[in-house]
């Protein structure tokens, strides 16, 4: 069986670490050869973070070119880009987050991630709730279910969650502040306007983007086994995102017995139960997240309690080694399978980009209705500034006096002026 | 310590017999009919004499990894006959023997493989295997796995973890028709003679629903797959048993509640102790001009009592 997963880069990051342990642990079974395509041009191969990959094959575009494979998975958005450009048998997408999501509505991005989904063909996705959304969008497309496993070597389950009966509450923080969706300076707020004691650990690979934060230890960038021992060390794990995945942070933290604090991001139904294993927090609501987080550091016996389910729900979750069998169990399937219809898929394309240009006419449409607007103001301002009471008042700015007595409004001019440029 | 029995025995609790013979019971109508079954993990196959009763199928395959326990089976079942494969289920030259066996009997061909999945290092073999038997050779196939997710602790005999999510991970993979059946524990009570001899009653019990928590989660696939029975079974429960269990686990719990009040009294006479002689120590040390011994007010002794003491701060 040959695979080829296409990802943009090597570069350390959630999405393309879960393809590198799919691809590892493919790579490792009877009679499959794995290949990672770059689809982007490299300056250098980045290996850091993945020298586990030795036996993947990891081979730029135009090598990958010349190859043919069984099945060709494209793993982000942009890599359907060069997905049927390559040979392959079978084509499918591992969906691991609905993309568009990570753009802003003016961006043209957002269109283009989502008219990836009416591609002809299989899909593979990690969360449940995105296999829910797909059979809707494409309810004759085949999904295959494949969650990320946890790897049980670096996040081992502990037995019992480590003590904390009276100290301050351990919180830790964790994602790229930089993302808008992410929200880690709101989740760092939040910990500020908690009464009760605490200490916070910001982790991000991203200081920069941070900036100086209330927090008691800012770390980063951390490697998984750090970042282990430092759950192992917290009570509770806020995040706040507003789109998420499979949302494994939450998961590795059970692993080491530390509850959430969590919005009710997608990807959260699958594990996180409220006042069992986590506690919920309602959007942009920061008041109430600290509200919860006073809870937690006054009732001891809850924290424990929701830190110990936590660690159960761990228990039942599935290693690498499992979810790596549902991954080769979901590529043999697709490569079985007769090929989707490129027709159907062509039509819901075409009917999605209809639906996609009409919307980008309307934006066009307004942006020329506020041009217009603008264009109008700017000119009734210009015959104003030429009729000749105006004309007389603007010449009297010669006198330095008149000029002394206009200074207190020179700043509403130039506010004036920078509006209207 | 929980009692981790993995096969099913003459001394297994009778509510884990049930969840047992349950199983068997929805499949024996298929068992009975096919021209030949065969039992993947069968262990003692006491579970499946119990829901055969006098019946037999005409021709049967027990394969199981333990060599005992497939002659134990075959004995169990009073089938001499039976085929008898040890084998190891991860194996795909081991699952295409028991599959070459199978066809060869002839017939209509039903296999039940219950609580055998979670004990392979890998299952994808089985899976395949099973998918191909059921699409291209008419075999219908009835599996089960544990809700790993409601278990506090994790089973050391588990090699894979399931839950809802896994298995619905699992539906994905099999074939497209197919019967899906949840598990669920029943609890209850019933009313007998004062002096009766056994009792056999008929019960009507509401279960299912929004809400429902399977102990088990069972898929049939294959073109049989909608026969599978959908029933209930109730057995007397070992109240002696049970009461010693809770008990056991009450008395553990107040012990433990009692030493700790217990030890936290003796620290807190303790501490008092120890500042009146750290005090008292502190002060001969300071008449005899002898650095300060043992460890600062603020600060916790070393874990190995030093032999030689060591100045501080006092």
């Amino acid at each position: 069986m040959k695979v080829a997963f296409l990802v943009n880069d090597l570069a350390l990051s959630g999405g393309v670490g879960v393809v590198a342990e799919h691809a590892r642990r493919l790579a490792e079974l009877d009679g499959w050869e794995v290949t990672l395509v770059l689809v982007r041009n490299q300056d250098e191969a980045s290996w850091h973070g993945y020298e586990q990959l030795a036996q993947v094959s990891v081979r730029s575009r135009a090598q990958a070119l010349e190859d043919h494979y069984d099945v060709a998975v494209a793993t982000w958005w942009e890599t359907t880009f060069t997905l049927f450009e390559l040979s392959a048998e079978r084509y499918a997408y591992f969906v691991q987050s609905l993309e568009d999501r990570f753009y802003r509505h003016d961006e043209a991005e957002r269109m283009g991630a989502a008219l990836t989904l009416d591609l002809p063909v299989a899909f593979i996705t990690e969360a449940s709730w995105i296999a829910q959304t797909l059979a809707a969008l494409r309810p004759r497309a085949s999904c295959f279910l494949v969650r990320n496993g946890i790897d049980k070597s670096v996040f081992p389950v502990l037995a019992e969650p480590s003590a904390n009966d009276s100290g301050a509450l351990r919180i830790l923080i964790e994602g790229a502040p930089s993302s808008w969706f992410k929200h880690v300076h709101a989740a760092i707020d939040a910990t500020s306007a908690m009464s009760e004691p605490r200490h916070v650990t910001v982790v991000t690979g991203d200081r920069a983007g941070l900036g100086t934060v209330a927090a008691d230890e800012v770390l980063g960038p951390l490697n998984h086994r750090e970042m282990a021992e430092l759950y192992a060390r917290s009570d509770v794990l806020v995040k706040l995102s507003s789109v998420e995945g499979m949302f494994g942070p939450p998961l590795e933290g059970f692993h080491r017995g530390a509850t959430c604090l969590v919005t009710p991001v997608t990807g959260h139904e699958e594990y996180i139960r409220h006042g069992w294993n986590g506690l919920l927090t309602d959007w942009e609501d920061l008041r109430g997240t600290a509200r919860q987080l006073d809870l937690l550091a006054r009732d001891r016996t809850l924290l424990s309690f929701l830190r110990r389910n936590a660690l159960e729900t761990a228990r039942g979750w599935p290693s690498w080694e499992q979810s790596s069998q549902f991954m080769a169990g979901a590529l043999l399937a697709i490569r079985r399978e007769p090929p989707p219809s490129g027709a159907e898929a062509a039509a819901r394309l075409l009917a999605d980009l209809r639906g996609g240009l009409e919307t980008y006419h309307l934006h066009l449409r307004e942006r020329a209705a506020y041009a217009d607007r603008e264009r109008r103001i700017r000119n009734r301002l210009k015959r104003l500034s030429s009729t000749t009471p105006i004309r007389q008042l603007l010449g009297l700015r010669r006198f330095g006096a008149v000029r002394l007595l206009a200074k207190p409004l020179s700043p509403i001019l130039r506010r004036a002026r920078k509006a209207l440029a | 310590m929980p009692d981790w029995q993995e096969r099913i025995t003459h001394e297994t609790a009778p509510a884990i017999r049930a969840e047992h013979d349950l199983r068997y019971r929805a499949a024996a109508p298929l068992i009975i009919q096919a021209g030949s079954w065969a039992d993947l993990g069968c262990g003692n196959g006491l579970a499946a004499a119990d829901a055969l009763g006098a019946r037999r199928p005409a021709h049967a395959v027990l394969v199981d990894v333990a060599e005992e326990a497939v002659e134990r089976a075959a004995a169990e079942l009073a089938m001499p006959g039976a085929a008898r494969i040890v084998a190891d289920l991860t194996d795909p030259a081991a699952l295409a023997e028991i599959g070459g066996q199978l066809l060869a009997l002839g017939g209509e061909t039903f296999v039940t493989c219950f609580e055998v999945v979670e004990h392979l290092s890998s299952f994808l073999p089985l899976i395949q295997w099973a998918g191909t038997m059921a699409s291209e050779r008419g075999c219908t196939f009835f599996i089960s796995v544990p809700n790993d997710e409601f278990w506090a602790i994790q089973n050391p005999h588990h090699l894979s973890a399931w839950g809802e999510g896994a298995f619905e991970e699992l539906r994905r993979l099999l074939p497209a028709q197919h019967t899906l059946l949840r598990q669920v524990s029943l609890s209850g009570s019933a009313l007998v003679g004062w002096d009766a001899p056994l009792e056999r009653h008929s019960l009507e019990v509401e279960v299912g629903g929004p809400g429902t928590v399977a102990t088990h989660f069972l898929a049939a696939f294959g073109p049989r797959h909608l026969e599978v029975a959908r029933s209930a079974l109730a057995v007397q429960s070992e109240m002696l048993e049970q009461r010693r269990w809770e008990r056991e686990r009450e008395n553990d719990v107040a012990v433990s509640q009692r030493l700790a009040i217990e030890y936290r009294e003796q620290l807190r006479q303790r501490e008092i102790w120890f500042e009146e002689w750290r005090k008292y120590i502190h002060e001969l040390e300071r008449e005899l001009n002898r650095p300060l011994s043992g460890a600062g007010e603020n600060d916790l002794p070393d874990a190995e009592p030093s032999s030689s003491a060591t100045g501080n701060a006092g």
